[in-house]
């Protein structure tokens, strides 16, 4: 439905502005096309900015991060958040490359970029 | 005739729509634009009501794992959205700090009481959680109720002025209501909030100079504590708010406090938050500057001024910079990102505006939520 009325949006603006730029070749007639053809290219612009807003996406899933305490150690796994998470959490499970501690060291969001500011 | 299309035969009916058109607009050009913005408050207003229901309904869920049932939870969340607080006369503002943060304790007091009897089996961090869920909802239910007054008022009034005022700041409102809506994922969760990047970063710089979760001392002022680490022959008492339950606590009295024990020997205090960014401006960015990096009603603030102010002490400012959605919902990699260079900075102006035996505050401003010691 709604590309079917972007499209009849299209269709009437062009009608419209050919008729309202044109005219007739009656010289009496040209001021009912430009009405007419300003009516319908209103029409038509409405039809193209209706339609409401956008589908909102939906926010991005929580991650977990978590990272193995040993300095030396560069084990590091993401995940799903689960409840209970939060940062700087110490785990009871152990490092499966050094077997050292390991800790939560985030729990975050990777939001869509924001359009960068071309001035 | 003369006119437009003088010499058409249907001139006369484009006469009569031309004039009608002039006449019809003149006379209720004004109506029908009202009309238009009533139509687009209506629409926002349907998406508010939409966010406080639904953010109800959340409560609903949460406050029910902790021991009552569906129906008194609801009937008691019900009367509690309506809570208010008065604010202090500001006709004689003398002592009026003091007022507001007696009654902001009062407030406080009350919904630790009310959250507590309604979640009779949650711990210590999910009562400070469930108050901010509580917190969000109440605000959505205010914002709904608060737009819904206008519009009613200015259509029994047919009051153009109200009602362009409120068509006018609507997008900003919705901005802000959604905002608050998202954030309710993060409150009900207990997962880390924007705001939470001051008390993260402390505890990260207090845990690179060897602070662990057992050396941090509770409850210096309402909710806040603090780690003493040595940082390159200086004392720094590393302050924030006691997580991983949300809370902001009171830092401002926390500083005070630290000065008042430490008399004279306090060098610097630097203060650590999230920020509002500028349209355009990158998540995420660090600034400096001077002066306390907080954004509370008032006392906290002062209390911190106050006592740099009357001990001499330099007090600076860095602020990470976030919009209103960023620091209110669940942390932003970029936002996370920033730790370490604010990290660094905190480093740089210890090391280039103190010297070794001076004793350093660091005060990490923000909401705990999700943040462990």
């Amino acid at each position: 439905m709604g590309v079917i009325s972007k499209l009849l949006g299209i269709v009437l603006v062009v009608g419209g502005g050919i008729m309202f730029f044109l005219g007739s070749s009656d010289q009496n007639m040209n001021i009912i096309y430009y009405f007419l053809g300003l009516t319908i290219m209103a029409m038509g612009f409405s039809l193209l900015t209706a339609g409401g807003k956008k589908e909102e996406k939906p926010n991005p899933p929580t991650v977990t991060e978590i990272a193995c305490d040993n300095p030396e150690c560069t084990f590091k796994e993401i995940r799903d958040f689960q409840k209970g998470d939060f940062i700087l959490k110490s785990l009871e499970t152990k490092c499966p490359k050094c077997q050292g501690s390991m800790t939560i060291q985030g729990v975050y969001m990777v939001r869509e970029e924001e359009p960068v500011p071309t001035v | 005739m003369q006119g437009i299309g003088a010499d058409s035969e249907f001139s006369w009916i484009i006469n009569l729509a031309f004039f009608a058109f002039i006449i019809i607009f003149s006379l209720y050009g004004a109506k029908f634009q009202i009309w238009q913005w009533l139509k687009q408050i209506e629409a926002g207003l349907i998406e508010l009501k939409k966010m406080a229901l639904e953010s109800r309904e959340t409560a609903i869920e949460t406050f029910k794992r902790y021991g009552k049932g569906d129906e008194e939870v609801a009937k008691e969340l019900d009367r509690w959205l309506d809570y208010f607080t008065i604010m202090p006369v500001d006709l004689d503002p003398a002592g009026i700090l003091k007022r507001l943060d007696h009654l902001l304790d009062e407030r406080r007091d009350r919904f630790q009481e009310f959250v507590t009897d309604l979640a009779p089996e949650a711990s210590q961090a999910e009562l400070q959680t469930l108050e901010n869920t509580l917190e969000v909802t109440q605000v959505l239910s205010l914002v709904f109720r608060i737009v819904r007054h206008y519009y009613i008022l200015g259509k029994k009034t047919n009051s153009q002025l109200i009602i362009m005022q409120v068509q006018m700041q609507l997008p900003d409102i919705l901005l802000l209501a959604k905002a608050y809506f998202d954030s309710l994922d993060a409150f009900s969760e207990g997962k880390p909030i924007g705001d939470g990047i001051g008390p993260l970063v402390v505890t990260r710089f207090a845990r690179e100079y060897g602070a662990t979760p057992d050396s941090y001392i509770t409850e210096i002022s309402r909710e806040v504590g603090y780690y003493p680490v040595e940082v390159e022959g200086r004392t720094v008492y590393a302050l924030r708010a006691t997580g991983p339950g949300g809370t902001v606590g009171k830092p401002g009295l926390a500083v005070k406090t630290l000065v008042e024990q430490n008399k004279g020997r306090i060098a610097r205090i630097i203060t650590v938050d999230a920020a509002l960014k500028l349209e355009g401006e990158e998540l995420g960015r660090v600034s400096e500057g001077t002066g306390a990096a907080i954004g509370d009603l008032g006392p906290e603030k002062h209390a911190m001024e106050q006592a740099a102010t009357e001990n001499n002490i330099g007090i600076e400012a860095i602020v990470i910079k976030e919009n209103e959605a960023a620091a209110v919902g669940v942390m932003d990699k970029k936002i996370l990102d920033a730790v370490p260079e604010v990290i660094e900075r905190i480093r740089t102006a210890i090391l280039k505006r103190t010297k070794p035996g001076d004793k350093i505050i660091l005060a990490g401003i923000g909401n705990t939520i999700g943040i462990g010691l």
